[in-house]
């Protein structure tokens, strides 16, 4: 009624704001995480020096025109190591969030659809799954399996997967009530059709933050992994392991610490800031509804 | 009212009162636009208008619960002769509650759902400087029976979620009530109920209003609401009064073209036009046997409800080209009978015999009726993709400009997506849906709840049709009763999950024997009559 | 009464479920995947002999249904078993590293709470006004920062500007407490700072959303001051969820730990389950990821209790 238009046209001067909040930050974290593609994108070509190539005469080299990021404990050029690191953090997280994606969508999608005991069996692994902090789950399976990327990514993957789990278990609850799956119900569509066709294109809006927070999410545990020691083996390498060889230089070698750690929190921050604009511009009725 | 009526006769007075909200496009948007109104004390006093007319924006700036965001351009509001626009906020805030009371349109979510109805009672005692726990407990359960539980020691200890809308209504109402105010606000305090409980809730408004001297502000949309409860009506557009005056007179004999307009649209039986639907021949083998069925959630293992049954003994037949209503209160069963009779929920009890018949189904909520992320040509292919029927490009698209035409949609309208849809369109392409399968029964859940009066019409119409071409045989579920009364051939009455009396429309209407048909038909009536109806 | 038994004895039953599932999964990935555990825990090295010993001495030689139910009740009566690197019983490791995790954790909580709650209350009073910006993008960024990223750079901050560095120094509670609360004190605010925004932004959009819901407009109807209506009102809804969230923080917060005392030298869990991992101690892991877990499991059991104890609608369900 009134009210509600009156409502309208205050939350519409927050919905400006909000909405020049969430494009900022697409573009912002759009820039970010382009920065870090960029440099991926140099590195297959191009970098300075040899990433690994070690030289005894060039130890904990502070910035300097020949060095621009200095050199590390071994010599290795810290600009090069970084350029070349960034891959294993873009592999890393998108093929684990892949995995993830697919195991969370088979739980997710059915266990919504179809309710029952088989919901509560598939909640109840998910639950026990999200029971082990996630770090420890993937260090497990690095203990078990031993420490190489494919592990990382596939721990990785299965710790991830009742978050998005959960996220389409719940929109598919709330949508399998709506009219025009119970008509779809009525015409007898085939069940995986109706998951598939009829209620995923709905759940994007709640999906694609997820998966983007998602992505940050698992390369932060990626870089806690190899800060562990337990990720990507030397001598490639990767911002934690780089991170973790530093720590005995906190002090005295201060940008083996701040270079590789900025890269880090760009990426990271890039998907965050990519998540928040995606949620806050959907969020505003966009498709649904 | 002789102790203040030295101060004046009207309890409200406006004055040249304007309101702004900031806006994105037009800097500050006029809501209120010198608006002038006064009411008498002891009335009750209506105001009516669309949606977006500023009635709500009146009442909220009387008891100053406008958002923060509003601005007032100038004019006052007297209350008891008082300007409460001069008054301190803190004093102002304590005249809410005590001089005034406010209730909104949600029962169902405007009580906190983690209180206990004592506390969230108790709290606008104490609130009020209240202090003794036995004083509050005694003052609560004497307003509770006013407002008519006739146990309130039970209701004491209840939460929200255990109560229905009506009893939530009741309690708002108790709550707004407790320190006696001298002015009652109901913002469209009957638009979330269903007909039998509207009258209820208005009866009580009307009998407290006699008994404790409360003068009544009361805004709604539903000119049959305002038209049987208010002394006084007040139409309103664009922020100002239009017309004002005693009800019968504004309502008979409307001075203004808006007046006329908005009464036009309030009953749907001034725009129906004179379509009529065939007649079943009752020899004819029935499409539809129901005998003695039972139905609800059963606990199957893929099924999230516990076992429950909703309808029991169910026994009808329906007959080909029959239009057959299906009347009832809210939660009498109504939906799960549609639904199992379309096949989402199977009988737990009894046999349902569908002689070999393409059921189509038409919902109540144009809203989501159709899939947001699918354009309406993948709608209208989907049913025959899911019945796998082949048809060759050209007879796919024959087909489609066919039915789109049926249902009076500009086959351009198939590459729109639902948002880009009004909710009369949106329903006409749920039957456009049904359409392309040629059904022989449709079966219409409420499809008229959420659309006004015209769209109403034109869905109505176009259902006449498809009963004329097709001989299609519809099932109406509705709690409308006019719509039922105008279309239906037989019509059965629901109630707490049975089937309580059916027969020839003419019959149930004119001499019903159950009591559900009875509270039904006399809620309707007075609904349709002036205020001295209610009792 | 009777629905609050029904609804916490059928928490019990998935409490006890998950229970089950989660030591099965560890006994799995000990006992199971591997395949040949004992060749898998000495290397490639071993002699035959060695391994038939080893083998013998966990008891893989017997049934694996067996050894499941064994190594289950070893883990209820705190019998972990003999930690094959270190020659000790794996439980008494356990003991004598607890009190740095669970220390830290506590701190962690503590904080994260502690800062979180004024922030959002403040932050929400005026939504998007100066104070709620500063906060939203301080948020955002303390949000992405990892925390053992975040120690370094505390740690390189501390040491540089202020002179200041305490790291690597540790007391034990019983000797030195002040001490011991000292040396958790900044890992336990580098594990929080990340948390503390990720639940003021939740308790932010979820006080907003409170606040614009019906019922308080009922109570302004009411004449509720401001105070009691965020008090009584407000605060109690926002904690039906917040609940939830703050338990899944807390989990996050174990985990985060683990790698936290690595930075800073501390002699916790996190240290013990690296060592482990590194000489393959499959005894000592297998025991410390169940109790680890077992400690999440509880943690969502009290968080599910709590929120029957608050929303009565949950009762119902």
């Amino acid at each position: 009624m009134a009210d509600r238009k009156a409502k309208l046209s205050t939350s519409k001067v927050n919905v400006k704001l909000t909405s020049d909040l969430g494009r900022i930050s697409f573009v912002v974290g759009a820039c970010m995480l382009g920065f870090v593609f960029l440099v991926f994108l140099i590195s297959v070509f191009y970098t300075p020096y040899n990433p690994n190539m070690t030289d005894a005469s060039n130890i904990l080299k502070a910035p300097s025109f020949e060095h621009l990021f200095g050199t590390d404990h071994l010599g290795r050029d810290v600009l090069s190591r970084i350029m070349s690191a960034s891959k294993y953090t873009i592999f890393v997280s998108f093929a684990g969030i892949a995995i993830a994606l697919v195991l969370g969508m088979l739980m997710g999608l059915t266990a919504g659809y179809w309710g029952g005991i088989y919901d509560k069996a598939i909640m109840l692994l998910s639950n026990s799954i999200m029971c082990f902090p996630g770090i420890l789950l993937a260090l497990v399976a690095v203990a078990v399996f031993g420490s190489s990327m494919l592990n990382v990514v596939f721990a990785l993957g299965i710790v991830f997967s009742p978050s998005f789990a959960r996220v389409l278990r719940t929109g598919t609850i709330a949508i399998s009530n709506r009219e025009y799956i119970l008509h779809a119900k009525i015409l007898k569509v085939n069940p995986f059709r109706i998951m598939v066709v009829h209620i995923l294109p709905n759940l994007l809006t709640a999906l694609i933050p997820a998966v983007v927070i998602g992505l940050a999410n698992m390369t932060l545990f990626e870089s806690a992994m190899s800060f562990l020691g337990l990720g990507v083996q030397p001598p490639a390498a990767s911002y934690g392991k780089m991170l973790s060889d530093a720590q005995s230089y906190v002090t005295t070698s201060p940008w083996l610490i701040v270079f590789p750690a900025f890269m880090l929190i760009l990426y990271i921050l890039g998907l965050y800031f990519i998540s928040e604009g995606v949620r806050i511009r959907t969020s505003r009725g966009g498709t649904i509804e | 009212m002789n102790k203040s009526s030295s101060k004046s006769v009207n309890i409200i007075e406006i004055k040249d009162f304007s309101l702004c909200f900031p806006s994105k496009t037009e800097g500050m948007k006029p809501v209120l636009n010198k608006l002038n109104l006064s009411i008498k004390r002891g009335s009750i006093f209506g105001v009516t208008g669309n949606s977006g007319c500023g009635k709500t924006m009146t009442a909220m700036s009387i008891a100053s619960l406008l958002p923060k965001e509003a601005s007032i351009q100038g004019g006052d509001i007297l209350f008891n002769g008082q300007s409460l626009l001069s008054m301190d906020p803190h004093s102002r805030r304590l005249l809410l509650g005590d001089k005034i009371g406010v209730i909104f349109q949600e029962p169902m979510s405007a009580l906190d759902p983690l209180m206990r109805i004592e506390a969230a009672l108790g709290e606008v005692l104490i609130s009020h400087g209240v202090k003794d726990k036995n004083e509050i407990r005694s003052k609560i359960m004497e307003m509770l029976k006013v407002v008519g539980f006739k146990n309130p020691d039970a209701i004491l200890n209840r939460y929200p979620h255990q109560l229905s809308g009506g009893q939530r209504q009741r309690i708002l109402i108790a709550g707004a009530a407790l320190l006696k105010p001298s002015l009652l606000i109901c913002d469209e305090p009957t638009s979330a109920l269903d007909t039998v409980t509207t009258i209820s809730i208005l009866e009580l408004l009307r009998s407290m209003s006699i008994s404790m001297g409360i003068t009544m502000l009361f805004i709604s949309h539903d000119l049959n609401v305002v038209g049987c409860f208010c002394d006084y009506v007040a139409v309103m557009k664009d922020g100002a009064i239009i017309e004002k005056g005693i009800t019968s007179r504004v309502l008979r004999s409307p001075q203004t073209p808006y007046t006329l307009s908005l009464l036009r649209k309030s009953r749907l039986d001034n725009v129906l036009s004179n379509d009529f639907f065939l007649k079943p021949n009752y020899s004819e083998t029935p499409l539809l046997e129901v005998s003695n069925m039972s139905s609800g959630y059963d606990g199957r293992l893929f099924s999230r409800q516990k076992h429950a049954n909703v309808i029991h003994d169910i026994s009808f037949k329906m007959y080909p080209k029959e239009v057959l209503g299906v009347i009832g209160g809210s939660g009498c069963g109504k939906t799960t009978l549609a639904k199992t009779i379309c096949g989402l929920l199977t009988p737990t009890a009894g046999t349902m015999l569908l002689n070999d018949v393409i059921i189509g189904v038409v919902f109540q909520d144009p809203a989501s009726c159709l899939n947001p992320s699918h354009n309406i040509l993948w709608h209208l292919l989907e049913p025959l993709k899911a019945k796998k029927i082949k048809l060759s490009k050209l007879e796919t698209r024959e087909l489609l400009i066919a039915t789109m035409k049926e249902v009076n949609l500009k086959p351009s309208y198939l590459l729109r997506y639902p948002h880009q849809l009004s909710g009369g369109q949106r329903q006409r392409v749920a039957i456009a849906m049904c359409l392309i399968l040629k059904p022989k029964l449709i079966i219409a859940d409420e499809p008229f709840s959420s659309l006004d009066a015209s769209s109403a019409a034109n869905v109505l119409s176009l259902l006449s049709s498809i009963n004329h071409k097709y001989n299609t045989a519809i099932l109406l579920i509705s709690h409308n009763l006019h719509i039922v009364s105008k279309v239906a051939s037989r019509v059965m009455v629901m109630d707490s999950g049975t089937i309580v009396e059916s027969g020839q429309l003419s019959e149930v209407f004119a001499s019903p024997s159950s009591q559900a048909a009875k509270d039904l038909l006399e809620a309707e009536r007075k609904l349709n009559s002036n205020p001295n109806a209610l009792s | 009464m009777r629905e609050n038994l029904k609804f916490i004895l059928t928490k019990a039953v998935e409490f006890i479920l998950t229970l089950l599932v989660v030591s099965f999964f560890t006994f799995a990935a000990f006992s199971i995947l591997p395949g040949d555990t004992a060749s898998v825990i000495l290397g490639p090295e071993a002699t035959p002999e060695q391994i038939d010993s080893l083998r013998q001495e966990l008891g893989l030689d017997k049934p694996m249904v067996e050894q499941y139910l064994n190594w289950l009740a070893g883990t209820f009566s705190g019998n972990l078993g003999q930690s094959t690197a270190f020659n000790v019983p794996v439980s008494s490791l356990i003991a004598q590293r607890l009190p740095v995790t669970l220390g830290m954790c506590a701190l962690a909580l503590i904080i994260v709470i502690g800062v979180s709650y004024p922030m959002a209350i403040l932050s929400s009073r005026k939504p998007f006004h100066l104070a709620d910006q500063v906060f939203s993008i301080i948020g955002h960024i303390a949000f992405a920062i990892p925390p053992f990223v975040l120690s370094l750079l505390l740690i390189l901050l501390f040491s540089n500007l202020f002179g200041y560095f305490a790291v690597g120094q540790y007391y034990a509670p019983t000797d030195n407490f002040g001490g011991y609360l000292n040396s958790l004190l900044l890992p336990s605010v580098c594990i929080a700072i990340p948390k503390i925004a990720m639940i003021f932004k939740f308790l932010r959009s979820s006080i907003i959303t409170e606040k614009a819901s019906d019922y308080i407009k009922t109570s302004k109807a009411h004449g509720l001051s401001d105070f009691s209506i965020l008090i009584r009102h407000v605060l109690p809804n926002t904690n039906v969820s917040a609940i939830t969230v703050v338990s899944i923080v807390l989990s996050d917060i174990i985990g985060g730990s683990l790698i936290v005392e690595q930075v800073f030298n501390l002699p916790g869990l996190g240290r013990l389950l690296l060592m482990g991992i590194s000489r393959r101690d499959f005894p000592l892991l297998s025991g410390m990821v169940f109790y680890l877990a077992l400690a999440t499991v509880i943690i969502y059991f009290v968080a599910d209790i709590l929120n029957n104890l608050v929303d009565p609608r949950m009762r119902l369900k």
